[in-house]
């Protein structure tokens, strides 16, 4: 698909990065292209040492790509062939740290309005712009406390702030709520949607929680050992994975120890301990005799008669959610890892036939 | 399965621990007696040992009288003040360069920064006249060139100047290692937002570690009371003294051993250090108040400065140039040429003949000998006390661990130049006082040990011993730093898993702690070395045939001008301490914390 590049308000093209030079280089990033347009939420996701972080430091000009570009509108910012870096202070960027980074020493208004004085605003007119950003974050009262006299979700908050305040292009957000409390994220991860959506901003976020990547971001991008594994929308990143690791890493799964007894074109006949399923092949590398074959935890369906494309087991165990049960099944005789299922009640000890939907069986 | 038990275990609750009761008495004596008798001086109108002594304040009197008294005063506080206010900012802003921009050099620059604080002051102020006094080698070299000396370094301004660019590797190791421990992310954020390498020095790095730049602020004004040496070199010339070269003049001024006037300003001088002190302390304790975790993207990249890399460079060159280079070459050129002056050829007067001098000089090889041994052996045995005074303390949060902890910061606020004084005296008046009070008692062994062990004792004075044990007197404070940043490293829970198999508090000092601190104990051993190398003032009144150190007979021989003599002895001392450093870096000792 061919886009308009101007209407991308950042460009990552073909970027490399190395730690160390020479002998002891270790590569993070192993060709990353991406963009990102205007009012388009971006989520980076992916597991420690995937180099989400690493990509969105090198976008803020806190780390040097070996080679590819980067662009920020139509200004370059890295041209790894021109051997061009624009200095981080030059790029004009918001970024808000996993740790915040407020400055101990500064007042809340000092703290957002270091952005503006470093742009050679008037008093006045800053005075306006911090009391208004402020203001839209539900910080106006604060405005005179320093950092430590702060909860955690505030502080999250002055940070958003302060790196909104100038109106930057982009803003880059690094694992924003990690460093909240689990009640509190979830509240923290509406605001920041709600946050986004009203003020219409272009972000990068990074984060390692597909849940928050799919709640906030118009788009994923799941990073894989320094690759773009896959992107796409949060539901066909959810729904249609087209490899292994993305399936596995956007949903809880079930893993079926099954062999391929049979194809026809997408199908799959497939023989899971003496039972017959069929499956659906996924991913671009048709699979071996051998392939993993998944299913979502959710689309398990319990029953306790005998129903199509399902395998009968024992139930082991049930634990409480709050809202559902998850359910264990496992034969006492087989040594494979069991079933997991959700159901909407407390089961009674005994045998049920998990349903596998056809479509919802994957095979890689 | 039967529980085994320890042998004597039946026994209840601790005894007395002698040993440690013993280490808080030394130690207690070593550190209260002479400061004792240092005060005790200064409210008597004579020298203690004059028959016609009696309580008063004649030497407050007098000292308060004197017009040189007050302007040393004067010149003290200029100088403490003048050198923090050259020293902080500028050690502040090189501690910003080095650790978090891009500064070309910076692996040759983090070793030369260490060169002034080990070098001995004394060292220092005679390169400064061999460099650039009225005939020093770079003072002709410019009067070739521009037909006139640029600088006067004995004026009251030079000296402040040198002593403030001296001291600023205190104030870098401090910041540095602040800065190190704050998180980069604050900093990056203030780039983010737009500031250049210049603004987030100025406006968060600096701000963000006030604290350690308070702490070594009071620290160098604390060390700018104490110098001695530089003023005793640079000042003569034009009669500039401070407190401490007041005091050492005062046995010249009057042509006799006025022992209660040195006491006064003594106690006059202590009553400005041991304040500063205490003030470092609680600072110390502030310190880290700042200081955030590093967060994940700790790996951060340096600074990239820009066209302004090499403007800084050329900065701290300079300076380099100036407090390393010029007095250190300056020294060693004096050694090695037979005389200097305008119009001398260097090729034409290099010579041996300083170094064949002191080779044959018996006391001054026994000095370079004792020097030695007092920062091997010596340094190994403070080590030694350091450590027992450490142990006695260590988790055992006591009345007795609070008096030490505070105790053995007191011989910080003693300058050296009046430690060696104290201990001159402890050594004078202790046995006589001994003496007095056996020879009152009628009996055996009272008669037995005046007339054993009393000549013994006054004979320590003249011995090595006397300046070993006011040398560690007066690092006690600094050992005690090294000492127990070592024994933090020990987890609790590894004493207390030896507690809890059965170990008592002595096998588990000896067991686990010492074990796990052999390290740290090695590295402290190599700083003694360094600073007992380095230290001049302590040994100057406790000179004496036997216990020559260099340091010592440099003040000495500047005193009576043979400035050969003296060029070679700095030689020989720089080239003691670069060993000791050149270990100290070739193992990785750190060499500050």
């Amino acid at each position: 698909m061919k886009r308009d590049l101007t209407m991308n308000e950042l460009t990552v093209n073909d970027l490399h990065l190395d730690y160390g030079t020479g002998a002891t280089a270790n590569p993070i990033l192993k060709g990353v292209s991406m963009h990102l347009q205007k009012g388009e939420v971006v989520a980076l996701l992916g597991p420690s040492g995937s180099g989400k972080t690493t990509l969105l430091r090198a976008v803020a000009g806190l780390e040097s790509p070996k080679q590819g570009t980067i662009a920020i509108g139509d200004r370059a910012v890295y041209d790894g062939a021109k051997n061009f870096e624009l200095a981080a202070e030059h790029r004009n960027l918001g970024l808000v740290f996993q740790s915040y980074a407020l400055w101990p020493h500064k007042t809340v208004f000092d703290n957002v309005a270091y952005g503006l004085k470093l742009r050679k605003m008037g008093a006045a007119e800053i005075k306006d712009k911090v009391a208004d950003v402020l203001k839209n974050l539900g910080l106006g009262h604060l405005a005179e406390r320093y950092p430590h006299q702060l909860s955690g979700g505030q502080q999250q908050r002055v940070a958003i702030a302060r790196a909104l305040v100038y109106n930057p292009p982009v803003i880059l957000l690094d694992e924003p709520l990690s460093n909240l409390d689990a009640k509190l994220r979830e509240e923290a991860r509406a605001f920041l949607r709600e946050l986004i959506v009203r003020l219409g901003l272009s972000a990068l976020m990074v984060t390692h929680d597909q849940a928050e990547a799919m709640a906030i971001s118009d788009r994923i991008l799941l990073l894989n050992n320094g690759k773009i594994e896959q992107q796409g929308t949060p539901q066909s990143m959810y729904e249609t994975p087209e490899t292994l690791f993305t399936a596995e890493f956007t949903g809880s799964n079930n893993k079926l120890p099954a062999k391929v007894v049979g194809r026809d074109g997408n199908r799959v006949q497939l023989d899971v301990t003496g039972a017959r399923l069929t499956g659906t092949a996924r991913g671009a590398g048709q699979a071996g005799a051998e392939p993993t074959t998944i299913i979502r935890v959710e689309e398990v369906k319990i029953s306790a008669t005998a129903v199509d494309n399902a395998i009968e087991m024992p139930l082991l165990t049930c634990m409480y959610l709050g809202d559902r049960f998850e359910c264990l099944f496992k034969s006492p005789d087989s040594s494979a890892a069991g079933l997991r299922a959700y159901s909407k009640y407390k089961l009674e000890p005994g045998r049920y036939w998990l349903q596998m939907p056809a479509d919802k069986l994957w095979v890689f | 399965m039967q529980t085994l038990t320890l042998p004597g275990s039946g026994r209840r609750g601790p005894g007395i621990n002698w040993l440690r009761g013993l280490v808080v008495v030394l130690a207690a004596t070593a550190i209260f007696l002479p400061l004792f008798l240092i005060f005790y001086q200064s409210f008597l109108t004579a020298p203690f040992f004059m028959p016609a002594k009696q309580f008063g304040l004649d030497a407050y009197r007098f000292i308060f009288d004197d017009p040189d008294f007050s302007s040393a005063a004067k010149n003290a506080l200029y100088l403490a003040l003048g050198l923090t206010a050259i020293a902080v900012p500028l050690g502040g802003m090189l501690a910003f360069l080095m650790i978090r921009t891009d500064l070309p050099g910076k692996g040759f620059i983090a070793p030369a920064l260490l060169v002034p604080i080990f070098v001995s002051p004394m060292v220092m102020g005679f390169g400064y006249v061999v460099a650039m006094g009225p005939v020093g080698f770079y003072s002709v070299w410019a009067k070739d060139l521009l037909g006139f000396i640029p600088w006067n370094i004995y004026s009251f301004t030079s000296i402040v100047i040198i002593a403030g660019l001296t001291h600023v590797p205190h104030v870098y190791l401090y910041a540095s290692s602040a800065l190190k421990s704050l998180g980069s992310d604050v900093e990056e954020a203030a780039r983010v937002a737009g500031a250049s390498p210049l603004q987030v020095m100025f406006g968060v790095s600096l701000p963000m570690i006030t604290p350690a730049l308070a702490y070594a602020g009071v620290l160098v004004m604390f060390l700018g009371f104490e110098v001695f040496g530089l003023v005793l070199v640079l000042g003569d010339p034009e009669g500039h003294m401070v407190l401490a070269t007041y005091l050492y003049k005062l046995t010249n001024k009057l042509g006799i051993p006025s022992y209660h006037l040195m006491a006064a300003v003594a106690v006059c001088l202590v009553m400005v250090t041991f304040p500063l002190v205490m003030v470092q302390r609680y600072l110390l304790k502030s310190a880290n108040k700042f200081v955030s975790i590093k967060g994940k993207g700790a790996r951060s990249k340096v600074m990239p400065l820009g066209q302004w890399k090499w403007l800084a460079f050329a900065l701290i060159f300079g300076w380099l140039m100036f407090t390393i280079i010029m007095p250190l070459s300056g020294i060693v050129l004096r050694s090695f040429v037979e005389y200097w002056g305008e119009g001398v050829r260097l090729v034409d007067v290099l010579t041996l003949q300083h170094f064949r001098e002191i080779l044959d000089q018996p006391s001054l090889v026994r000095g370079i000998v004792n020097t030695i041994l007092i920062g091997v052996v010596g340094g190994a045995l403070a080590v030694i006390c350091y450590c027992a005074i450490a142990l006695a303390m260590h988790r055992k949060p006591d009345m007795i661990s609070r008096f030490l902890d505070y105790s053995v910061l007191v011989p910080r606020a003693v300058p050296g130049l009046l430690a060696g004084l104290s201990f001159l005296w402890v050594f004078l008046f202790v046995p006589n006082w001994l003496d007095g009070i056996l020879q009152g008692m009628d009996n055996g062994v009272a008669v037995w040990l005046s007339e054993n062990a009393i000549p013994v004792l006054r004979s320590l004075r003249s011995t090595i011993f006397a300046l070993w044990l006011a040398y560690s007197v007066v690092w006690l404070a600094y050992g005690m730093r090294l000492i127990s940043t070592a024994l933090l490293q020990v987890g609790p829970e590894l004493e207390e898993a030896a507690r809890a198999v059965g170990a008592s508090r002595g096998q588990v000092s000896r067991d686990v702690t010492l074990p796990l601190i052999k390290y740290g104990l090695l590295g402290a051993w190599l700083m003694v070395f360094l600073i007992f190398e380095r230290e001049y003032s302590t040994g100057v009144y406790l000179l004496s045939p036997g216990t020559e150190v260099i340091g010592a007979m440099l003040v000495s021989l500047w005193a009576s001008g043979s400035t050969d003599l003296v060029a070679a002895l700095s030689f020989i001392n720089i080239s003691l301490v670069a060993i000791g450093l050149g270990v100290a870096l070739r193992f990785g000792v750190k060499l500050h914390n």
